[in-house]
């Protein structure tokens, strides 16, 4: 037995109170199981006011090119682009499915199939949340013309990347609303026909055109969705559909409404300057250096060789095409498009390319940088939507009208070259309105659309005739990616890639 | 009959040895009465001759008793009269019994074989390791006295049934360890880590700017500070740390100071480490070859030396090998200097130590500066208060990430500089890659966090056997990261330099309150313990950067003199964790024991309709030897004990906020400006919660030939159920998966721990001999779904995870095939020297979607640890050897380097590749621009026996010690990873990416050393 002396057992008294009060604090829970994150906002937290409602509509734009290889920052050029007759997979598009796209050998596996399907209905997500939250949000946190010209917006937006994928993969998922169920009944959507999704990028575009024109908005909006916008991509739509009255009134509405022109010179349509004006309709927005993102199709498409440049030449062109040799020698769009010999920034040395490389993004403010590229990555301009009316009215009417060559012409003689003369028949107009789209449009992600919707004969012919010989009529459309039809049993493949 | 023969034998053997000591008791006895004498002696290991401190020498009769000093010697006056009886015992000896008569005498006291007396610590208190129920296995101290960055690496083969893979062989990396298997898929697999009483799960987290192999946070302890570790794996000894428990828990228990006065200890370790094997890879005018070929084949218009002539490529010789360039031989030390005793009241270990491990990749370390007091203070008979606290700091210079694959790839006829002496940027050729030894010697990728971490607790004895305790812990980190790559190499020539600095700061609380009753009565044995205790968490972290600088001077150390400022990043999240547990622990007589636990976890991260958890645990436990017919019938066994156990325990390793629907930030650029907008990040799932493994165990211990041979099974099945799994979800959902509680994985095995004495005399020897198989194979998985793939690997019901999923070659496609077999080459424009593959679902072509299949596993068919120890005289040498058998390794590494695409450096097998004149049927042709196709032909069998630590001690006599006025002077030579057997082709086959669906991957891991030491251990 230890003694104790008085002091310690005046401290064992003391302890014995400090141990019981200890366990009495200690008892007490001082923390709380339910989690309230500090810096991430849940659903429940947002969406409660017009700025907030403004804010999810930003986030909705910013669905066009998420991150990385993204929608309108270089997917569409790897996706689809590279199945065409004009561009091929570069020397460093190392990876093997942008490869096989390049080389017609893609299937459903394929993982930019896969990220067309994903990041297209990650967008339409987003829009339809939007639309169901600011809709729900109170009258008195948020002005009704705000509300109305917001979800105007989304419609925008939705209607853009419906028309993207019922081109991509024919007959998709039509979803409309957001499920927040994880059952598999709730997951389990089945594909809409094409003409029901067609139906609805209609009815969500002829919304949008009561949206604020350009000029309204102002260029504090500038890329936001404007009631041209939608009219234009209407236009668009129509002439996918091959209702060409409907497109002809369309691109004639945009072109009545003077609110956009052509610009004079070919090269101001990519000056950084001139960004959202006069031709722009709508727009992929860029802006490098800016803690931001550039338009990574410049980088992309630069040469590796050159000291300095820091290119990445993944995005080539086809030279088998014939896309260059094309432009007339007084063409202006040739040298804004493509580029066949850079000078060095290091060594101040001119470099001949070996063959012509796309240019239209190169941005000479952030040399040895080409990523930071602040060019924007036209959508719908002025330029296409008179394209558009000139086919349209050249089927419409089963044969070129006046006012269907002089809206050719606009195009054609603002690119310094000579005006068409009356007397070509349907067919023969047809070809060279879709010539002048393919040399106006360059490297616009607008190749493939154009081909296929000419049908599996044309865009064969035209694959063909550039050497892809493994074209076939399957690949007037992509593959429904193997893993969602693997995970969602009411989904069928295209039927012209089954057993393929 | 076999067995009878065998008890005979051991019969026979326990009589020989108890003749013998018969005889020695016999010749000590020799009365003669002295009174009032003085009795005097050393205690001496019999083994080791050295004297041993702190043993309890008692008179008996009286209660008198002394403790030897630290030399072992005692001495006391007593009146009794002689010859007394004493009884000399000490912990980790044999108890003795002996009859003093006269003078001054040496007792030699025997190292206990039988390690049943010995106390384990078991979650939230300590029993006898006879006492105890569950599958409780304590590491060899013998594999703790190794030179490690971290006391988890240690681990490798020390028990059975713990599978422990390094993930990085970077200083201070760190491992994967999986406790029965793995059961999570994307939950973490990690145990639970209970140091000195504080639960921590081991998690590496950065603030976004290092690149590269993360740093184990168990690397901030020192290993000398490590006393004792055990691994609990069963449901009964798990199921107390409830929602925790599922993936095995480790305790580990620090220095404490030992009975007796002050000993202050140094020691000093120093080594050398050195890859173990490099890659053989082509020369430069072999590779210059292959390139010309690779060229010639794309274009042949061009002619067969497009890259270089036949002439330069004589002139080529070897040209620059990246291996040897960027491989080093490193040193390594290790110091410690501790001091520590125990006065009556006090028990005290201060020490200090200090850790520097360069790594073999140049420009990679690891150093370590800790501290550490461990106090214990008797402050009334009734009240106890101990306080462990450390406090490290920890530096790390890390590898950039994809160095290995760059040293690997980089062409030999690449220089590490151009002409005027600046460096090469990058690879030549078109696969893009900077220089690896410009982004080694010149990129800063440094980490370097403060810690403290700490225990203290009171323990009060409200009556006798009531014990209230409450606790506190704190675990503090700060952490500050930094990144730097100059204008001079590739990665920062494009950004004319590039800085980040990234912070910091983490804490996690801990109280716990318990109440302990132990009572005795009659041969009723009870202890119960009740508690409550509360974990809460807080990390917060922010990185900023900077681009576009004049110079590179100023480094990291001024983001303002960039002239392009990178958006910074901020987040910040806690998590709380509230438990109720109780315990009952009972036994009858020593022979019939139960224990039952139950706990109740309410976690933070769970949905809001699934707080709370139960974890009940129940086993059940005959020790058959104390039966008292049992020595009568099996007189040769000295222990038997079957035990059996069930219990249910869970894993909450998911990160924070996996319940909520969260938003996360896009920015777009509205009229010029950059705007802020919010997006929704995931679908919320309120019903988030628990996985849940059920587990069962029934084991036995036996031990005969007088505890000379111990011997310990267990079988175990783990259900895991509720799996917290992304589910993949349509994409059609606007998300591409959704965490739910959705799956099955079940894990079944069996562990045998051997622990032989062959050999006591004057050569000692011992000798731990583990053995475990585990088969682990998915129930189920979410949504009715079979399989998902993940890259190379598939999570498919029926298979186990870790199965690898890709192509079957079948040889190579020779000259004429080209019409009728190219098909299976899966190339557009088959040739002659393509590689063919199976067309597995025979639909006459080969297609990589929808011709892969499973083509191997990264888990092993069974493990085996083999630690011995040796004694003679003063001599101690003592090895660890480590097996792995049937586990299969992706090798990534080779696989990019059998593209023999002539843009990047290829592994020597390209010499023999496919050529008109070679029509080689294993390795394809050089071509310029390969399909990269996943098959069998990168899985290997990555079966190993390695000799994981050997180690040789001299203790030098106490003649020695005399003359130099110290305790104790000892000297070792020990190295590490010395020998491995292997027909891995890769650095190393102990490799593993860490991932709980990925695990055996080899693609770009910084190799493993094997390493030599030289050390020296001094006693004051």
């Amino acid at each position: 037995m230890v003694s104790l002396s008085p002091f310690n057992y005046l401290n064992m008294i003391y302890s014995r109170y400090l141990i019981s009060f200890i366990i009495s604090i200690g008892m007490l829970s001082c923390s709380k199981l339910t989690e309230q994150p500090d810096a991430l906002l849940i659903s429940e937290q947002f969406y409660r006011n017009g700025e907030e409602a403004t804010a999810a509509v930003t986030a909705n734009y910013s669905k066009l090119y998420e991150s990385g290889q993204s929608l309108y920052n270089s997917l569409l050029q790897i996706g689809i682009e590279m199945a065409t007759d004009d561009y091929e997979a570069g020397p460093r598009a190392r990876n093997a499915h942008v490869r096989a796209i390049s080389g017609l050998t893609h299937d459903a596996s394929n993982d930019r199939m896969e990220e067309l399907w994903r990041q297209s209905y990650d967008a339409i997500y987003a829009a339809n949340n939007g639309v169901e939250k600011i809709e729900a949000i109170e009258a008195t946190a948020i002005s009704e013309e705000l509300r109305q010209r917001l979800i105007a917006e989304l419609k925008f937006l939705r209607a853009l990347h419906y028309f993207n994928l019922v081109r991509f993969f024919g007959d998709v998922p039509l979803l409309l609303n957001t499920n927040s169920s994880l059952e598999a009944q709730a997951l389990r959507v089945s594909k809409s026909p094409e003409a029901e999704v067609y139906t609805q990028i209609i009815a969500d575009l002829t919304a949008a055109q009561s949206l604020p024109s350009q000029e309204a908005f102002g260029l504090a909006n500038a890329g936001r969705a404007t009631s041209g916008a939608a009219r234009a991509l209407l236009a668009k739509v129509y002439l996918t559909q091959r209702n060409y009255t409907a497109a002809a009134a369309k691109a004639l509405e945009v072109i009545n409404s003077r609110e956009y022109r052509l610009f004079d010179h070919f090269s101001e349509v990519f000056e950084v300057a001139h960004k959202n004006t006069v031709e722009h309709i709508f727009s992929a927005q860029f802006q490098g250096n800016a803690g931001y993102q550039g338009n990574s199709l410049a980088g992309r498409s630069a040469p590796t060789d050159i000291p300095g440049i820091n290119g990445d030449y993944a995005d080539a062109l086809h030279l088998e095409g014939g896309l260059y040799e094309s432009f007339e020698a007084a063409d202006t769009r040739r040298d804004v498009t493509f580029v066949s010999a850079l000078v060095s920034p290091v060594n101040g040395q001119l470099y001949q390319l070996s063959r012509p490389q796309f240019h239209k993004y190169y941005d000479e403010s952030v040399i040895g940088n080409p990523y930071q590229s602040s060019k924007n990555l036209p959508i719908i301009r002025y330029a296409e939507v008179l394209l558009i009316y000139a086919e349209a009215l050249n089927e419409q009417l089963s044969g070129p009208s006046a006012a269907a060559y002089e809206a050719l012409n606009q195009v054609r003689s603002r690119a310094g070259i000579s005006s068409l003369n009356p007397g070509h028949n349907q067919l023969v107009f047809r070809e060279l309105v879709l010539e002048e789209r393919r040399k106006e449009l360059v490297f616009e992600y607008q190749r493939w659309f154009d081909l296929v919707r000419q049908g599996p004969e044309y865009y064969m012919e035209k694959l063909h005739a550039a050497g892809k010989t493994l074209a076939a009529p399957r690949h007037i459309h992509f593959p429904t990616p193997q893993r969602e039809l693997n995970i969602n049993p009411n989904l069928q493949q295209h039927p012209d890639w089954i057993n393929n | 009959m076999k067995n009878i023969g065998l008890i005979a034998i051991l019969r026979w053997l326990v009589l020989i040895v108890c003749i013998f000591f018969w005889h020695k008791a016999q010749a000590q006895i020799q009365p003669k009465p002295i009174i009032n004498a003085s009795i005097q002696g050393q205690i001496i290991d019999a083994n080791t001759k050295v004297g041993i401190p702190g043993v309890t020498v008692r008179l008996e009769a009286v209660t008198h008793s002394v403790r030897t000093d630290d030399q072992g010697h005692f001495s006391f006056i007593t009146g009794q009269t002689l010859p007394a009886i004493l009884h000399i015992s000490s912990l980790g000896y044999e108890s003795l019994q002996t009859t003093f008569n006269q003078g001054d005498f040496e007792i030699l006291l025997k190292p206990e074989l039988s390690n049943l007396e010995e106390v384990v610590v078991v979650g939230y208190g300590s029993q006898r390791r006879a006492d105890i129920i569950g599958a409780v296995a304590s590491v060899p101290k013998l594999v703790l006295n190794q030179s490690l960055s971290s006391f988890d690496q240690a681990l490798k083969g020390a028990v059975a049934g713990v599978q422990v893979t390094q993930t990085s062989g970077q200083p201070g990396g760190g491992v994967s360890i999986r406790v029965r298997g793995g059961a999570s898929i994307q939950g973490g697999n990690e145990p639970l880590y209970v140091i000195d009483g504080f639960p921590l799960y081991s998690e590496a987290q950065g603030t976004g700017v290092n690149a590269g192999a993360s740093i184990n946070p168990l690397a901030a302890f020192d290993m000398g500070e490590v006393e004792q570790i055990e691994i609990l794996k069963d449901a009964a000894a798990t199921a107390i740390y409830g929602s925790r428990g599922a993936n095995g828990v480790i305790l580990v228990t620090t220095k404490k100071g030992r009975a007796g006065p002050t000993q202050i200890n140094y020691s000093n370790r120093f080594g050398q480490q050195q890859i173990a094997r490099k890659i053989p890879l082509l020369n430069a005018s072999e590779f210059a070859l292959l390139r010309n070929e690779a060229l010639f084949d794309s274009n042949p218009a061009l002619g067969p030396f497009q890259y270089l002539s036949q002439e330069a490529i004589g002139d080529l010789g070897e040209g620059t090998n990246w291996q040897n360039e960027a491989f080093r031989k490193a040193g390594i030390q290790q110091q410690q200097l501790s001091l520590g005793g125990s006065s009556e009241r006090i028990q005290y270990y201060l020490s200090g130590n200090y850790f520097l491990q360069d790594g073999i990749l140049r420009n990679t370390d690891f150093d370590r500066l800790g501290m550490r007091a461990n106090i214990s203070v008797q402050a009334t008979e009734r009240l106890k208060i101990e306080t462990n606290l450390a406090i490290q700091r920890t530096k790390s210079t890390i590898a950039p990430g994809g160095i290995i694959n760059a040293l690997l790839l980089m062409p030999p006829t690449a220089t590490i500089y151009e002409q005027d002496g600046s460096y090469t940027l990058r690879n030549p050729f078109e696969n893009i890659f900077s220089n690896p030894i410009a982004s080694l010697l010149e990129t800063i990728n440094k980490t370097a966090s403060t810690n403290i971490f700490g225990t203290s607790y009171a323990q009060y004895r409200l009556l006798k056997g009531l014990h209230a305790k409450v606790l506190f812990g704190l675990d503090a980190k700060s952490q500050n990261d930094s990144y730097y790559t100059p204008s001079s190499i590739y990665e920062g020539a494009s950004n004319n330099g590039n800085a980040a600095l990234g912070s910091r700061s983490y804490y996690s609380w801990l109280n716990e309150n318990t109440l302990t009753y132990d009572v005795n009565w009659r041969n009723h044995h009870v202890d119960v313990l009740l508690g409550f205790t509360q974990q809460e968490a807080r990390n917060e972290y922010f990185n900023a950067g900077a681009q576009n600088f004049v110079t590179d001077e100023l480094t990291v150390h001024s983001l303002q003199s960039g002239s392009t400022l990178i958006r910074p990043n901020s987040d910040a999240y806690d998590w709380v964790l509230h438990s109720y547990l109780s315990r009952i622990n009972y036994n009858y007589d020593n022979r019939y024991y139960l224990s039952a636990s139950v706990r109740r976890d309410g976690s933070s991260r769970f949905g809001p309709n699934n707080k709370f958890g139960i974890f009940p645990s129940i086993a059940l436990s005959w020790r058959a030897s104390n039966e008292s017919f049992f020595q009568q019938y099996l007189p040769g066994i000295n222990d038997l004990k079957f035990r059996t156990s069930y219990g249910r325990t869970g894993n909450l390793e998911i990160g924070q906020y996996q319940s909520l629907a969260t938003l996360n930030t896009l920015n777009y650029l509205i009229g010029g400006n950059i705007l802020t907008g919010f997006t929704p990040q995931r679908l919320g799932n309120p019903t988030l919660g628990w996985e849940t493994t059920t587990q069962y165990d029934l084991g036995f211990d036996i031990a005969f030939a007088k505890n000379k041979v111990q011997f310990s099974f267990d079988t175990y099945y783990k259900r895991t159920t509720d799996l917290l799994l992304n589910v993949e979800i349509p994409w059609t959902s606007g998300f591409s998966s959704a965490l739910q509680n959705f799956g099955t994985v079940s894990n079944r095995g069996y562990e045998f721990q051997l622990r032989i004495n062959p050999l006591s005399g004057s050569l000692q020897w011992t000798s731990d001999l583990n053995f475990s198989v585990n088969r682990n194979r998915v129930l189920a998985l979410g949504n009715e779904s079979e399989s998902y793939i993940i890259g190379n690997y598939i999570v498919q019901v029926g298979q186990p995870l870790g199965t690898f999923y890709g192509a079957k070659t079948d040889g190579v496609l020779q000259l004429g095939e080209e019409q009728s077999q190219g098909v299976f080459t899966g190339n557009a424009e088959p040739a002659a020297g393509d590689r063919r593959y199976v067309d597995s679902n025979n639909d006459g072509l080969f297609n990589v979607a929808s011709d892969r299949t499973i083509i191997g596993n990264a888990q092993p068919d069974f493990t085996i640890g083999f630690s011995n120890s040796l004694r003679y005289r003063n001599f101690e040498l003592s090895f660890l050897l480590y097996a792995s058998v049937g586990n299969e390794v992706i090798n990534e590494n080779n696989q990019n380097l059998e593209m023999f695409s002539g843009q990047q450096n290829a592994s020597a097998a390209a010499l023999d590749r496919w050529t008109p004149q070679n029509p080689s049927n294993e390795i394809p042709r050089a071509k310029l621009d390969p399909a990269p196709v996943f098959s069998d032909r990168y899985v290997e069998d990555a079966s190993f026996l390695r000799l994981r630590s050997v180690e040789l001690q001299y203790r030098f006599p106490v003649s020695v010690n005399r003359l130099l006025h110290i305790k104790q002077l000892s000297v070792q030579l020990s190295a590490q990873n010395l020998w491995t057997w292997t027909n891995y082709s890769g650095f190393d086959p102990e490799v593993t990416s860490g991932s709980n669906v990925q695990p055996g991957r080899d693609a770009g891991i910084y190799p493993i050393a094997k390493s030599f030491h030289a050390g020296v251990a001094i006693t004051f």
